[in-house]
């Protein structure tokens, strides 16, 4: 990780392509120096879980996996960790089906409505989510309906991964060849089965995308699962938190570390199907 | 070969034209579900604002303006907000300092590197908050990283935890990709040729930089400013984390009158105030902005 850390700095130094003046290496550093202050908190988790002292210091005293073994024994991390996922897969599952609906009707039939429904959308997005925590915490309880079992909380997390998945299936579908659904039509192919056979496949990389993120936004998801999760069913993150407060011990690092690499491979996976970039730049404006 | 000739010449547009009734039906999930657990929500929370709090009970259904007198007319609170928006200002200006030589690099990249350097930026944010602060207890804690290599080099022991820098250092770290990504928006929109045009026509880098390169990315400062602002005001992990009860903010205090005090009127009606002055703020902003936008591009 540290060799990917300096590359752009050290690369760009060595051949920047035309020199304005004699400080061109001043750039190419400042920008390294912060990349590593952004890379360097994720680094050091994981390098204190491979730790096999008993506390987190400096330097490490050696390699071990024996705070892994502690983690996966620690019931509760164990608890939250699968609770989770659970939780994750089922507000990737509605948000990915929700926002793709939208997604479809915004881009193609929606024409006097089309930027208020933009603005709704991605609002979850741009509201606090600790306030919305707040307002969906009142609402529930308001309602009697009330915050036990999983229902509140999928509620929360399916609102917040929504805009995501939106916004990624908007993408693809503003570029979109239409002909190719109407070819389909006109050679007798049901609604449906264009859907499944045409339109489905042409999208699939936003919508997948949009269901990476919608997950990883879940299961790292903190202010809303504060507010909404109910007594006994902890999600991992708010475990972390309330462990972090009392203990500090490398444990907590392992769990850290899971759930870094889960990040990491879904990294990856965007990357190769629509890149990155596209939640940000892509997305309609 | 007639069945194919026909089928080919059914006029087109017509299927789609004849579904539109239905397809309504493709947002009207999505639309009752934003409706239902968010709209609603928010607007129950205003509502929840103006109920009375009686002593035994979360809350009656009597209007009064009891809460936001409470809200308004303690100069506890009145700290508390000033400090939010301080953390936050400071938490906007060092990210702009900090973004702005990303961004700017990343939109002078060549395509390949851009692409490394964009995945870089972006790949933290989809690391949780809590591991993030995590990591930042590691290196910045009493027998962290930083204060052993002091601690080695013959220094004194810093206080970087659990105290303001501590929280501006994690509020940095997490809105700085956002601030990077808003200006190289706008950088990238910029053509290479005007700096180029500059440059030859004797200006040095200095001035062609703030008379050409700063005017043009204005936009994307001032977007990028108002997202990291509006972000920082909210934030609650990394004060709780990284400040250790010894730093408060206004969202602290919002989730201490809910969860431990069940006062849901006053937390609401505090809610409303951060939500109203932020807003004010970004009013203020917003005009602001767009009289230097057009001071700036004739």
């Amino acid at each position: 990780m540290d060799d990917t850390l300096a590359l752009p700095a050290a690369a760009a130094a060595r051949r920047s392509p035309r020199p304005p003046a004699g400080r061109a290496w001043l750039l190419p550093l400042v920008v390294g120096a912060i990349y590593v202050f952004l890379l360097a908190p994720i680094v050091i988790v994981v390098l204190a879980a491979f730790n096999s002292g008993e506390y987190l210091r400096f330097p490490p005293e050696g390699f071990s996996l024996r705070w892994f073994v502690k983690a996966a024994q620690h019931q509760p991390f164990v608890r939250a960790f699968v609770y989770s996922l659970r939780l994750a897969v089922l507000a990737t599952l509605a948000s990915t089906v929700l926002g793709t609906m939208a997604a479809l009707f915004v881009v193609r039939y929606a024409r006097r409505a089309r930027d208020l429904l933009r603005l709704l959308l991605v609002a979850p997005l741009q509201f606090p989510a600790i306030l919305t925590g707040i307002a969906l915490l009142i609402f529930f309880y308001a309602t009697g309906l009330g915050t036990r079992g999983m229902r509140a909380l999928l509620v929360g997390h399916t609102l917040v991964a929504l805009p995501y998945v939106f916004l990624t299936v908007s993408t693809v579908l503003v570029g979109f060849d239409r002909s190719l659904e109407e070819a389909a039509r006109s050679l007798g192919a049901g609604p449906l089965v264009t859907f499944w056979r045409i339109t489905l496949p042409l999208i699939k990389g936003g919508l997948i995308s949009g269901a990476l993120f919608a997950f990883i936004t879940s299961f790292d998801q903190f202010p809303i699962s504060l507010l909404l999760i109910s007594v006994g069913n902890t999600t991992l993150p708010i475990q972390l938190f309330d462990y972090l407060r009392f203990s500090f011990d490398p444990a907590a690092a392992a769990v850290s570390t899971v759930s870094i690499v889960l990040s990491v491979i879904i990294v990856v996976l965007i990357e190769r199907l629509v890149g990155l970039e596209s939640i940000y730049w892509g997305g309609p404006r | 070969m007639a069945r194919v000739a026909t089928t080919v010449l059914r006029p087109l547009p017509q299927p789609a034209r004849r579904r539109g009734a239905w397809n309504g039906l493709l947002i009207a999930p999505t639309l009752l579900f934003l409706l239902a657990f968010f709209v609603v929500p928010y607007a129950n929370m205003v509502y929840m604002s103006v109920l009375y709090k009686p002593p035994d009970g979360p809350y009656l259904r009597v209007f009064t303006l009891d809460n936001y007198a409470q809200a308004l007319g303690d100069p506890f609170y009145w700290r508390i907000l000033a400090n939010t928006f301080w953390y936050a200002l400071l938490t906007t200006a060092v990210t702009l300092v900090l973004g702005y030589p990303v961004a700017y690099y990343i939109a002078r990249a060549p395509t390949r590197r851009r692409g490394w350097l964009l995945t870089l930026l972006i790949a933290p944010l989809l690391v949780g908050v809590v591991i993030r602060s995590f990591g930042w207890m590691i290196i910045l804690g009493r027998v962290g990283l930083i204060n052993t290599v002091v601690r080695w080099l013959g220094g004194p022991e810093l206080p970087l935890m659990y105290n303001v820098f501590g929280i501006i250092v994690g509020l940095v770290h997490v809105y700085l990709p956002f601030m990077a990504l808003s200006i190289a928006g706008a950088l990238q929109n910029i053509p290479p040729d005007l700096e180029r045009a500059a440059r030859s026509l004797g200006a040095s880098p200095w001035v062609t930089f703030w008379r050409v390169t700063w005017p043009l990315s204005l936009p994307g400062v001032f977007a990028g400013t108002l997202l990291v602002y509006v972000l920082a005001v909210s934030s609650y992990v990394i004060p709780i984390l990284l400040g250790g009860n010894n730093v408060l903010v206004m969202p602290i205090i919002i989730v201490q009158k809910l969860l431990d005090a069940f006062n849901w009127p006053l937390g609401s009606a505090l809610s409303m105030v951060l939500f109203g002055l932020t807003a004010l703020g970004v009013w203020g902003y917003v005009k602001l902005m767009n009289r230097m936008l057009r001071w700036t591009t004739p």
